[in-house]
Parts: structure tokens; C-alpha cells; sequence
């Protein structure tokens, strides 16, 4: 990202206590949790109850029964009759469609929840929320002139500058294609960086998750079934996903050669189909299903890529076993099943040798995130 | 003189009257509109035929039943003498009593359907970055529904206008108080002053005619820049 860097402040922790039921016809929420944290994630497929969750949390829904505080503020309390607006719960929410007000332009939909906010809460200003999002040259036009990612830079903008103290982003990436997506990353992550804002963050995608959050609250039906990091919610789910676990491997200092693309990865250099990688910079991903382990240096082999490293972890997910492999100063995780473990005679310290093809790296970004 | 003392009277006191249904029914109006557009009550459905009726019902029912409900016997006569304002049949402000509810639906309706297609989802929204019920109304609702905003004041406006049943049973005929223009064409009519029933009726046909070139044209243009 280019634009004019800001001062860059500690996240503040948010504190949240939510102990809530909701029951509609054929569905019932039912959460208990009570974390601190900076980005948080809660993450579930379509029906977990997500939605249900974050609607209490902004107040747009009134849980059944239970609590809800937010640093220590009551925000609801079905004993104590309780029920802050949702006006007033200081939470700015970033939603899956922009929602931006159409008969205003960006500046005046950015300044929206800014002026309504109380003087002394407003710590952030156009001024310096503008070079952060890339908008100077966005100001003065209209809603529907701009891009689907520019609005979705505005509708972050506005959120913020209404300076909550916390920040529900609810799918705020899923209406775009993967390209808009991962342009978008970097500027959600850097808002909160930026501006010391803490946030949960509301996905089905496990791979949004590893780049957004650092914790993680799982639902499925109704029910909070894990609550974890993200890392290791992608490796806990690694066996029932087609992907397996997704590894993410930031490249620089592209050189061309022989027709591929060799790239540094921490110390050591991987090389890419010139296809696959463009020319350019960036962050990969690279599947645990497209690592080939060997226990000993193979004679001839294709894949381009021949690592050396040394086991440094085991774990199981669904009948596959996860290979954590320290690879010179990086990481990288292979799936392999139970046979294979024994055969290589895999364990904690052992050396084995990680074969990569070229092709086997997509790229999803083209800037560090 | 193209026209007479009493039909530039009756034409005034026609303006005049439309004026203040049409500011009293957006006043009035808009609630009602707002409420049906978002209320889930069952008496939603029985509120909106009531609020529908004069647009199927004859003048002259509506006429009677208001005559009736402000007589001296009826309730809205109780009440108005109980305020001190007397009788209003065949008065100014009885005609605009009257001219309220037959002009209902057409500054109800055009806002409802604009507050329907609006949804909830703007106020949600406004709601998260600080703004209240009212508050996201008057900013973000009340913007966006201009249009129908217009266009509902437009009609209400022209439906008063032309109205002539309701008029004539709450109003009579008085010049200058209750003589609107519609009532003075029948005069005239009724006099065989074809001539002078010419000219106000050509008067009110080339206004009404304007008036909805004026919301059409308007519309499709705004639809275009949209």
C-alpha cells in the first residue's frame, strides 16, 4: 500500500462478555463466551448463527436472555432490563454489501457517523483516515461512480470515522471477487493498526480468518463449538477440507530465470511458473496437498522446488496427519496420511526433503498483507 | 375581463385550499405512510383499506358521513364546539377537514410504497454510526424518498384541485369561503353562462394537464440521471 503513513497505534483490547440465547422456529443461539482481544474472529458456515450473534451485539436484535458487556459497559442485561440502543453501543459495524448513502457523496458519507459522534470521543479525522484508505481523489464524486472496492474502502472509512471502539465487520469481503479481496485485506487490517481500533470479524472463510484474526469463535448450529486461534482452527480443519490447509508464503525479490520466476522466501528461494506468479511481488498461497515428502534426497524429480527441513511438529485432522516442517527460517505444512508417517518414519526431528512443483503457488495478492 | 371577480375568487380560495390540505397531509401524512410501510400489527391491514376507501368510494358517501360526523350531532361537532371553534360544515376550515380525508391515499400511499422499497437496512446502518430513529429519517430516509415526496404532494395538491362531491356537501356554495372553482364552473353551467364555464374550465384543464406534464417530464428525467 503507498499512501501517507500514519502513526501507527497499539490496538486497544476489547473486552466482551457474551452470555446470550435467542430461539427462533427451528433455530436456537445459544453463546457463552468472555474474551479479550484485538482481532477476533467469529467464523461459521451459513446458518451457524453468525449473523444472529452480531445483530445482538449491534443491538438491531434482542437476545431471548442473557448478557452482553463491552468493557465493562452493560449493553444488555435481561435481568437487570437493560438495552442500549444500537446508537448509542458505540459499535460501527463494515457490512457485506457497502450500504453507502447514495444521495451523498464520499466525503459526506464519510463525515455521517463522524458528526454525530460526541466531541470528545472523536480522536480520528478525515484528515487522517483519508491517505490510509487512498481516497483524496474519491472526496467529491458520487456513490455510484465509484468501483466496488472504493466503496468498500468509503464504507470502512465511514465506520471508523465514527470512532468506535469497536469495529463488526460482518462479511465484508464476500460480496467481492478474490482480486477485489485481497486488495481490500491489507486496508481493513491497517485501519485497525493505524487507528488502535479492535474488531471481530464475521467469516465462512477460514482463509479470511488466518489473515484477519488472531482469535477465533466457531458456531455451527447455534452452538460456539470452538474457540481457538485461527492458525490452528485452519489446522484443526485441515482433513475435511479439499484444499487441506492453506499455506501462506510471502515473496519478494522476484528475478526472472529460465523462463520462471525465482523468488525469496525468508532465506530461502523458491522458484514459480512465470504463469502462475505474474512478475511481481506478493503473497502466495500454496495447498499442504501439493507438498511431496521424502525421506531421503530424490535422484531426478520435476517439481522445481526441493526443500531441506527438519520436522518440528505432528498433529491430526479427520485421518490425515498435518507435517509442520521448519524449512530454514520458514514454515510450511504437509498433508500426509497415518501409512505415510510410518513409512518415512516421520517424527519430530527428523530431516525429509519437501518437493514443490512451480505450478502448485497461486498468487492471492500483490502487496504484503 | 377574461374572468369575473367571483371566478378569480373561487380560484384563490381553490389554491388556498389545496395549499393547506397538501402541508397538513404531509404533516399528517407521512406517519401514517411510515407506520404502514413498517408496522407488522394485524391492524395494519383493516388501517390501510380505511386509509384506501375514498379512492373507490363516491364523494358524495364520503360527503354525507363527514357532514354527518361534523354536525351539531355527530362527534367531530362535539368536539370543535367543545374547543370553541363552533360548526365547520359550510365553513373554510370544514372544507379542509374534508378535503384531508379525500385526499388521503394520495399522500399516503406514494410514500408508503417509497419508505417499502427503502427498507430497514438504512436505518441499520445509520443506527451504527450514531444516528437515532428520527434523526437517520430526516437524513437518510426523507433524502432518499424526495421523489416520491414530490410526487405525492403533486397529487394531493391536484386532487384537491379537482374535487367537487366532498366540496359540495361539506361546503355548500359560498362565495368566497366555500366556492371553489370546481363550483363555480357548475354555477356557471347551471346559469348557461357557457362562456365564463368555458374559460374556468379551460383554466382547470390546462393546469391539471401541466401538472402532470410537469411530474412526468420530471420523473423521467430524474430516472435517467439515476
Amino acid at each position: 500500500m503507498s499512501g501517507a503513513r500514519i502513526k501507527e497505534k497499539e490496538i486497544n483490547m476489547m473486552n466482551l462478555v457474551l452470555n446470550v440465547q435467542k430461539s427462533f422456529p427451528g433455530f436456537r443461539l445459544a453463546a457463552d463466551v468472555s474474551l479479550t482481544g484485538e482481532r477476533v474472529g467469529i467464523f461459521g458456515s451459513s446458518g451457524s448463527g453468525k449473523s444472529t450473534l452480531v445483530a445482538m451485539l449491534a443491538g438491531f436484535l434482542k437476545p431471548d436472555y442473557g448478557e452482553i458487556l463491552l468493557d465493562g459497559e452493560t449493553l444488555f442485561s435481561s435481568a437487570r432490563k437493560i438495552n442500549v440502543r444500537p446508537e448509542q453501543r458505540r459499535i460501527a459495524m463494515v457490512f457485506q454489501q457497502h450500504d453507502l448513502f447514495p444521495h451523498l457523496n464520499v466525503r459526506n458519507n464519510l463525515l455521517y457517523g463522524y458528526n454525530r459522534c460526541q466531541v470528545a470521543h472523536r480522536s480520528i479525522h478525515l484528515d487522517s483516515i483519508v491517505p490510509v484508505l487512498q481516497l483524496e481523489e474519491l472526496l467529491e464524486r458520487n456513490i455510484g461512480t465509484l468501483s466496488g472496492g472504493q466503496q468498500q474502502r468509503v464504507a470502512l472509512g465511514r465506520a471508523i470515522l465514527a470512532n468506535p471502539r469497536l469495529l463488526l465487520m460482518d462479511e465484508p469481503l464476500s460480496a467481492l471477487d478474490d482480486a477485489l479481496r485481497f486488495q481490500i485485506i491489507p486496508y481493513l487490517k491497517s485501519v485497525s493498526e493505524h487507528f488502535g481500533i479492535p474488531y471481530l470479524f464475521i467469516s465462512h472463510s477460514l482463509l479470511e480468518m488466518r489473515l484477519m484474526t488472531d482469535t477465533v469463535l466457531a458456531f455451527e448450529n447455534g452452538t460456539m463449538i470452538d474457540k481457538t486461534s485461527s492458525e490452528q482452527l485452519s489446522r484443526n480443519r485441515m482433513g475435511q477440507s479439499p484444499v487441506g490447509y492453506i499455506n501462506l508464503l510471502q515473496l519478494d525479490d522476484m528475478t526472472e530465470r529460465d523462463g520462471m520466476c525465482a523468488y525469496r522466501w525468508g532465506r530461502t528461494e523458491l522458484l514459480l511458473s512465470a504463469g502462475n506468479s505474474g512478475t511481481v511481488d506478493g503473497l502466495f498461497e500454496l495447498s499442504s496437498k501439493d507438498i511431496i515428502l521424502f525421506k531421503k534426497h530424490p535422484e531426478a524429480i520435476s517439481a522445481r522446488n526441493l526443500l531441506e527441513c527438519k520436522v518440528s511438529e505432528l498433529f491430526e485432522s479427520d485421518l490425515k496427519i498435518g507435517v509442520e516442517l521448519k524449512c530454514g527460517d520458514m514454515k510450511l505444512v504437509a498433508e500426509i496420511v497415518q501409512e505415510a508417517v510410518r513409512e518415512l518414519g516421520i517424527e519430530k526431528g527428523v530431516v525429509v526433503f519437501a518437493a514443490i512443483k512451480a505450478s502448485a503457488f497461486r498468487r492471492l495478492a500483490t502487496m504484503k498483507i | 375581463m377574461f374572468l369575473d371577480q367571483s371566478d378569480v375568487q373561487a380560484i384563490w380560495l381553490t389554491v388556498r385550499l389545496a395549499t393547506v390540505v397538501t402541508a397538513i397531509l404531509l404533516v399528517v401524512g407521512t406517519p401514517v405512510a411510515w407506520w404502514l410501510a413498517r408496522s407488522r400489527s394485524w391492524v395494519k391491514g383493516p388501517i390501510g383499506a380505511v386509509v384506501a376507501l375514498p379512492l373507490v368510494l363516491p364523494p358524495s358517501v364520503l360527503g354525507f358521513y363527514l357532514l354527518l360526523a361534523m354536525g351539531p350531532n355527530g362527534p367531530v361537532g362535539h368536539l370543535t364546539r367543545a374547543l370553541g371553534l363552533g360548526n365547520l360544515p359550510f365553513t373554510f376550515w370544514g372544507l379542509v377537514l374534508a378535503s384531508v380525508f379525500y385526499s388521503f391515499p394520495f399522500m399516503v400511499q406514494p410514500l408508503q410504497n417509497a419508505f417499502e422499497t427503502i427498507g430497514e437496512r438504512p436505518l441499520a446502518v445509520a443506527a451504527t454510526l450514531g444516528a437515532s430513529r428520527m434523526d437517520a429519517f430526516f437524513s437518510v430516509v426523507l433524502p432518499l424518498s424526495r421523489r416520491s415526496f414530490m410526487t405525492a404532494s403533486i397529487l394531493t395538491f391536484a386532487h384537491t384541485v379537482g374535487e367537487f362531491g366532498v366540496v359540495l356537501m361539506i361546503g355548500g356554495n359560498i362565495p368566497g369561503v366555500t366556492r371553489v372553482a370546481s363550483v363555480q364552473i357548475y354555477d356557471h353551467v347551471e346559469a348557461l353562462e357557457y362562456r365564463s364555464a368555458h374559460n374556468m374550465a379551460a383554466i382547470m384543464l390546462v393546469f391539471s394537464f401541466l401538472v402532470l406534464l410537469a411530474l412526468y417530464v420530471w420523473r423521467t428525467d430524474k430516472g435517467k440521471r439515476d
